[in-house]
C-alpha cells in the first residue's frame, strides 16, 4: 500500500514542479560530468594513439648494435606484434649523379602504428598506406627524384645493389619532425640490406625494434626484457605531449575539467538548497501522516522511494542529454583533428552515474532525516520543526561531498584544493561583509516608505538567509568570471603562439653562400622571414665525463618533449646564437658571457630529466670530433609555439669549427609560391618544409576550443541560474507574506516592485564585487600553478563582476517574484493559509 | 479490561505538562483528571493560551505528558513509544483540524483514503467515496485542495476523520476558519456523522454555542480544569 501511495505522491509532486529544481540540478551535474569526461577521455585516447603513430609503434627498443634474436622471438611469444628497422647512410647513384641518402630498411610489418604517405608519381595524389617496400624496390623522398633526375620505374644503385624506384615517399609516421635529412629519405625492404653491402664493420648503423600490443602484454614483456637491457639499448614509450597541438589540447583539457568542476559545484549548491526546500514543504504532509497513524517506517519508505525515483530520472535525463552533447562535440572535433575519436569506454558512464547518485544522497540526507523526525504535534503547533537556517551538519556534509566529487572528477588534488580553498575564503569574506553591510544599513536612516529603505530593511531582516544567498550568488558569479577570464587569457595566449603572421614554411639546408641571395630574394618579394639559424648535427654523449646512454636508457615511458622523437642519445639539431631567442627565458644561470670558453645553454625540461645543472660540463660528438662545453644557463622553452626551438644552444665560439647549414622560416602567401619555386630551382639543395596544414589545424583548434568553452560557460550559467532560482524559491513563502502585509498596509505595487528590484540589485552587485576580488586572486594562483603561464590581475572583472552580478541576480530574482506580485492580496492570503 | 474501562473511552489522571524555557519550567497543564465515556461528546473550552490545544495533543498521543496518565480505550499512552501511539491512532482515532491539514498533492478522494492506506486497508476507496457523498462532495472527488473552498476542504477533512470508523474523534476548532454558514454546516455534519458512527467526540473550541451542542463541557483556565458541566445536548435529551 505504501508503494502505491508513494508513487501517487511522487507523480503529483513531480507534476506540481516541486521536484524540478532537484531534478534539473542532478541532471545538470550528470550531463556535465558525462559530456566533459567522455570528450576529454576521447581526446586523451586519440592523443595516445597519435603519439603511438609518432614512433610507428606502442614501444620501441633502440640501439646502435643489432639485437639478439631472442628479444624479438620472445616478444612474439608474449603476443606482441613486431617490426624491425635499420638506419644507415649510403650513397645513391643514378644518371651520373651521386648523393648520400639516409636509408631505412624495414620489415614488411612496418609501420605497426600510423601510416606512410606516398605518391605513385611525382605529380600524383598523396595517399596513405600501412606498408613497406617489396624486395628489390625502393621508395625515395621527393628531393632525391630531382637531385638524381629520377622517375618512377627507373633504377637506382644503392651501395652494391640495384633497386627499382616504385613510390614517392612523402612522409613516414616516425620520421623526425624536423630533420636535415628530411629530403633524402630512402626506404627499402629489410631483406635487401645485404644486397647493398653498405653495412661494414665500423659503419654507423642504428637498429630499432618496434612493438605493439595491449598495455598488459607490453608490461609483461618489459618485465622480462628489463633485466637483460644493455647500456646501449633504450626502451621508449609514448607520451601524449608530443606536439604543439598535444600540449595545447592537454591545457584545454585541464581547462574543461576545471569548468566541469564549476558546473558540479553550482549544481550541488542548487541541489542542496532545493532538497532542503522540498523536505520543508513536506513537513505538513509528514506530520499529518504521522497523526493519522503512519509509522516512521512507512514514511521513510515513501520518501526514500521519492529520492530514488528523482535520482533515477535525473541520471537518465542527464546521461541522455550528456550523450547527445558529447556526440555533437566529438563530431566537431573530428572535423579539425582529421581523425575519428576512439570511444571513451566505461569511465564517463560510471563517473557520471556515481556523481548523480552521490549528489542526490548526500545533499538530501540531512533534510530527509529532519523530515523523518517531524513530530506529529506540528498539526497543532504549526511552526514545530521549522529550521531557520541550513543546519551545520547539512552544510558540512554538502561541503565534504563537493570536495570529494571535485577530487574524483579532476583526479588532481592540487586544482581541487586551490578551487576549494578559494571558495571557502570567498564564503568567509562574504559572511563578514554581509553582516557588516546589514548592520551598517540600519544606521543609514533612509526615509521610511522609500523603495531603497524597504530594500535595505528586507536585506537586514533576513540577514542570515541573505548571508547564505549572498554566498551562493557570489559563488555562481565567481565561477562565471573565472571562466570568462580563463577563456580570454587562454585564447590570447594561444593566439600569441600562433599569430596571424606566424611562419608557415621552413627552409633548410641553406649553405652559407646561399644566405645572401636568399635574403635578398625574400626581402625584395616582401616576404617576412626569420633570422638565418646555423644548424649542425651532434650527439650529447656525456655529462661531467659520465656517458649518457646508461643514464637514460632504462627509463620506461619517461620521455619529455625535448627528445620525444630522437632521445638524447640520438643526434640533435644544434646551433649557436648571440641573443636569447624570443619565447625563451633563462631560469637558471646567465646567458653567455664574453669569455672565449665554449658555453652551452640547455632547455630546462631536458636538464631536469637528465640532471644537468649550471656549471656542468657536457661532451658532444660532432662529426666524429668530441668537444666539451660548460653549461652556463638553463632556459624555459615554449614548445607549444610553432617557432624554431633548440634544446642546446652554443655561444658563437663554436662557429667555424664544423661545417654547418642554415635554416630560416617565412610567412608565405599564395602569390609567393611561384617566386619561391623559381628560386628553389636555382638552389636545388635548399629544401622547403610546408607547415601550413599544421598551422591551420592549430588555428582551427583554437576556435573549436573557444566553442567548447562557450558550451561549458553556458552550463555554468544554467547552474548559476538554478542556484538563484532555488534560493529565491526557498524565500518565496516569506516574500508572499511580506507582500500581503505591505499591500494591506496600503503600499503601492510600484513601491513593492522597486524595493524587490533594488534588493536583488544590491545583493547581486555586492556578491559580484566580492566574487571578482576572490576570483582574481584564485585565477592568479591557478594560472601560475596549473597552466604554467604568467599570473596576471584582471582589473576589468572588478567592474564586470558587480555589473553582471547585479544584472543577473536582479533579472532572475525579479521575474521569479514578479509572478507572486501579480496576484491579488486575497489570492496570496489563501495560498499562505 | 474492566467493564468500567470499556465504558470509559478516555481516562485522564493527574495529567501535567511542563515545558522548559529560559526562565525555568513553565506549567501549561496542571493535575487534570476527567473521563469521557464511550459515545460521549465532550467540548474543551477556554481562553486563548489556557492550554486546551495542549490537552488535545496529550489526549491524542501527539505529545507526551510530564506527569500523569492518559488511557485511550483502556490502553495507557504513557507506556507506548511514538510508533505504538501512531499505530493506536491509526486503529482508533480520527482528527479534524482548524486549518484542514489536507495533503496538497492528493485529490479529495485520495486525502480521504490516506488514513486507510497508511493502515494498509485496501478497500478504502469505496468507503471514502461513500463518505464524500455523505458530506456532499461526490462531484469533487478528483479535485485538489487548492481547487476547493474552505468549507469544502473542511468537509473533506471530516470525511477523512471518519474513514477508518474510529472509536474516538478529536476536533480542534473545526469551524474557526470558516464563515458562519459553512461553519454551521460543518458542525452539523460532524455531529451527525458522530452519532451515526457512535464515535466518542472530543472537541476543542472557544465557541460557547458549539460547545453547548456537546454532552459535556470541560472548562480549562490557566492550565487547570475549572468546571465540568452538562452541555445543552444532554439537557435537550
Amino acid at each position: 500500500m505504501w508503494f502505491k501511495l508513494a508513487l501517487t505522491l511522487f507523480s503529483r509532486e513531480f507534476r506540481r514542479g516541486e521536484l524540478t529544481i532537484i531534478l534539473a540540478a542532478i541532471a545538470l551535474a550528470v550531463l556535465t560530468v558525462f559530456s566533459l569526461s567522455s570528450i576529454t577521455e576521447r581526446i586523451r585516447l586519440n592523443l595516445e594513439q597519435k603519439s603511438a603513430d609518432f614512433i610507428a609503434a606502442d614501444r620501441r627498443l633502440s640501439s646502435n648494435h643489432d639485437f639478439d634474436d631472442r628479444v624479438l622471438t620472445t616478444a612474439r611469444e608474449f603476443g606482441l606484434n613486431t617490426a624491425k628497422q635499420v638506419y644507415f647512410d649510403s650513397m645513391l647513384f643514378a644518371n651520373d649523379e651521386l648523393i648520400l641518402g639516409a636509408l631505412k630498411a624495414v620489415t614488411e610489418t612496418y609501420p605497426l602504428r600510423g601510416k606512410l604517405t606516398l605518391r605513385d608519381s611525382l605529380n600524383g595524389e598523396n595517399y596513405q598506406v600501412q606498408a613497406a617496400p617489396k624486395k628489390g624496390n625502393v621508395w625515395l623522398s621527393e628531393g632525391l627524384f630531382y637531385s638524381l633526375g629520377l622517375n618512377i620505374g627507373d633504377v637506382v644503385e644503392i651501395g652494391a645493389g640495384q633497386f627499382t624506384v616504385s613510390k614517392v615517399l612523402i612522409s613516414e609516421p616516425d620520421a623526425p619532425f624536423f630533420s636535415l635529412a628530411g629530403n633524402k629519405r630512402v626506404l627499402i625492404n629489410y631483406d635487401d640490406i645485404a644486397v647493398t653491402k653498405a653495412i661494414q664493420p665500423g659503419s654507423r648503423v642504428f637498429y630499432r625494434l618496434l612493438f605493439s600490443g595491449s598495455e598488459q602484454q607490453l608490461g609483461e614483456y618489459y618485465t622480462w626484457l628489463k633485466p637483460q637491457l644493455k647500456s646501449n639499448q633504450s626502451w621508449q614509450g609514448i607520451k601524449d605531449r608530443q606536439s604543439p597541438l598535444g600540449e595545447n589540447l592537454a591545457r584545454s583539457e585541464s581547462f574543461l575539467l576545471l569548468a566541469g568542476l564549476f558546473g558540479i559545484m553550482l549544481a550541488a549548491v542548487a541541489m542542496a538548497v532545493s532538497a532542503k526546500r522540498y523536505c520543508e514543504r513536506q513537513y505538513d504532509p509528514v506530520a499529518m501522516m504521522k497523526t493519522l497513524g503512519g509509522s516512521r517506517k512507512t514514511i521513510r519508505r515513501i520518501y526514500l522511494l521519492h529520492l530514488s525515483l528523482v535520482t533515477f530520472f535525473s541520471v537518465v535525463v542527464g546521461l541522455a542529454i550528456g550523450y547527445g552533447l558529447q556526440s555533437v562535440g566529438a563530431a566537431y572535433l573530428i572535423n579539425f583533428m582529421d581523425t575519428a575519436l576512439p570511444e571513451a569506454g566505461f569511465r564517463p558512464w560510471l563517473l557520471s552515474i556515481a556523481v548523480g547518485v552521490v549528489c542526490a544522497m548526500m545533499f538530501s540526507l540531512k533534510p530527509l532525516l529532519d523530515l523523518f523526525d517531524i513530530p506529529p504535534l506540528r498539526v497543532l503547533r504549526r511552526n514545530l520543526g521549522d529550521t531557520i537556517a541550513i543546519s551545520r551538519i547539512h552544510m558540512a556534509l554538502s561541503v565534504l561531498t563537493i570536495f570529494g566529487l571535485m577530487w574524483l572528477f579532476s583526479r588532481d588534488i592540487k586544482i581541487t584544493a586551490i578551487l576549494f580553498g578559494a571558495t571557502l575564503l570567498l564564503m568567509a569574506v562574504l559572511y563578514v561583509i554581509s553582516r557588516l553591510l546589514f548592520s551598517a544599513g540600519r544606521k543609514l536612516g533612509l526615509s521610511p516608505g522609500s523603495s531603497w529603505s524597504l530594500a535595505i530593511a528586507t536585506l537586514q531582516k533576513r540577514a542570515n538567509a541573505n548571508a547564505v544567498q549572498l554566498i551562493s550568488f557570489a559563488l555562481a558569479i565567481k565561477l562565471m568570471l573565472f571562466l570568462v577570464v580563463l577563456k580570454n587569457d587562454m585564447i590570447s595566449d594561444w593566439q600569441m603562439q600562433v599569430p596571424e603572421d606566424a611562419p608557415n614554411a621552413f627552409f633548410i639546408n641553406i649553405m652559407e653562400q646561399e644566405i645572401q641571395p636568399m635574403q635578398s630574394k625574400l626581402d625584395e618579394s616582401g616576404i617576412k622571414h626569420e633570422h638565418f639559424y646555423p644548424v649542425f648535427l651532434g650527439r650529447v654523449n656525456a655529462l661531467n665525463g659520465e656517458e649518457f646512454a646508461r643514464r637514460v636508457s632504462l627509463q620506461e615511458g619517461e620521455e619529455k618533449d625535448e627528445d620525444a622523437r630522437e632521445g638524447v642519445g640520438r643526434e640533435l639539431n644544434l646551433t649557436w646564437l648571440d641573443e636569447l631567442p624570443a619565447g625563451n627565458e633563462v631560469v637558471d644561470g646567465e646567458w653567455f658571457d664574453d669569455s672565449d670558453a665554449l658555453q652551452v645553454s640547455v632547455a630546462q625540461g631536458l636538464a631536469e630529466r637528465v640532471g644537468i645543472k649550471v656549471g656542468d660540463t657536457l661532451s658532444f660528438l660532432i662529426n666524429s670530433q668530441t668537444i666539451e662545453a660548460k653549461v652556463t644557463s638553463l632556459r624555459s622553452v615554449n614548445w607549444g609555439s610553432l617557432k624554431p626551438n633548440f634544446v642546446m644552444i652554443f655561444n658563437d665560439k663554436i662557429a667555424g669549427q664544423f661545417p654547418v647549414t642554415y635554416f630560416t622560416a617565412a610567412k608565405l602567401e599564395i602569390a609567393d609560391t611561384k617566386v619561391i619555386s623559381q628560386f628553389l630551382k636555382a638552389y636545388p639543395t635548399i629544401s622547403m618544409i610546408d607547415i601550413q596544414s599544421q598551422l591551420k589545424q592549430a588555428q582551427s583548434m583554437i576556435s573549436q576550443v573557444s566553442l567548447a568553452i562557450s558550451f561549458v560557460l553556458s552550463i555554468v550559467l544554467i547552474s548559476g541560474s538554478l542556484v538563484l532560482i532555488s534560493q529565491v524559491q526557498a524565500s518565496l513563502a516569506e516574500r508572499m507574506q511580506e507582500i500581503v502585509i505591505l499591500r494591506t498596509l496600503g503600499a503601492k505595487g510600484r513601491l513593492i516592485k522597486l524595493a524587490t528590484l533594488y534588493e536583488f540589485l544590491l545583493l547581486g552587485g555586492l556578491a559580484g564585487l566580492v566574487a571578482a576580488v576572490v576570483s582574481d586572486i584564485a585565477l592568479f594562483v591557478i594560472q601560475v600553478q596549473t597552466f604554467d603561464v604568467d599570473g596576471r590581475l584582471h582589473p576589468y572583472i572588478w567592474l564586470l563582476g558587480p555589473a553582471t552580478g547585479a544584472t543577473f541576480v536582479a533579472v532572475i530574482g525579479y521575474f521569479m517574484v514578479a509572478n507572486t506580485m501579480k496576484q491579488n492580496t486575497q489570492g496570496l492570503l489563501r495560498k499562505l493559509a | 479490561m474492566s467493564v468500567l474501562s470499556q465504558l470509559n473511552m478516555i481516562q485522564v489522571k493527574g495529567l501535567t505538562k511542563q515545558v522548559s524555557t529560559v526562565e525555568g519550567n513553565l506549567t501549561i497543564l496542571s493535575d487534570i483528571d476527567f473521563t469521557v465515556k464511550s459515545g460521549e461528546s465532550v467540548a474543551i473550552v477556554g481562553a486563548s493560551g489556557s492550554g486546551k490545544s495542549t490537552l488535545l495533543s496529550l489526549l491524542a498521543g501527539l505529545d507526551i505528558a510530564s506527569k500523569g496518565e492518559v488511557h485511550l480505550d483502556g490502553e495507557s499512552l504513557q507506556k507506548m513509544d511514538e510508533e505504538a501511539r501512531a499505530q493506536l491512532r491509526a486503529e482508533k482515532v480520527g482528527f479534524v483540524f482548524q486549518s484542514f491539514m489536507l495533503v496538497q498533492s492528493l485529490t479529495a478522494l485520495e486525502n480521504v483514503m490516506l488514513p486507510a492506506e497508511l493502515a494498509g486497508d485496501k478497500g478504502a476507496k469505496n468507503q471514502a467515496t461513500e463518505l464524500l457523498e455523505k458530506v456532499g462532495l461526490s462531484h469533487r472527488l478528483t479535485h485538489y485542495p487548492s481547487q476547493l473552498s474552505g468549507g469544502e476542504q473542511q468537509r473533506v477533512a471530516i470525511a477523512r476523520a471518519f474513514v477508518g470508523k474510529p472509536k474516538i474523534l478529536f476536533a480542534d476548532e473545526p469551524s474557526a476558519n470558516l464563515d458562519s454558514k459553512n461553519g454551521h454546516l460543518i458542525e452539523r455534519l460532524l455531529f451527525d456523522l458522530n452519532k451515526e458512527n457512535g464515535t466518542t467526540l472530543v472537541l476543542v473550541t472557544h465557541d460557547e454555542q458549539l460547545a453547548q451542542q456537546c454532552d459535556r463541557i470541560i472548562h480549562i483556565e490557566a492550565g487547570k480544569l475549572e468546571v465540568i458541566k452538562q452541555g445543552a445536548a444532554v439537557n435537550v435529551v
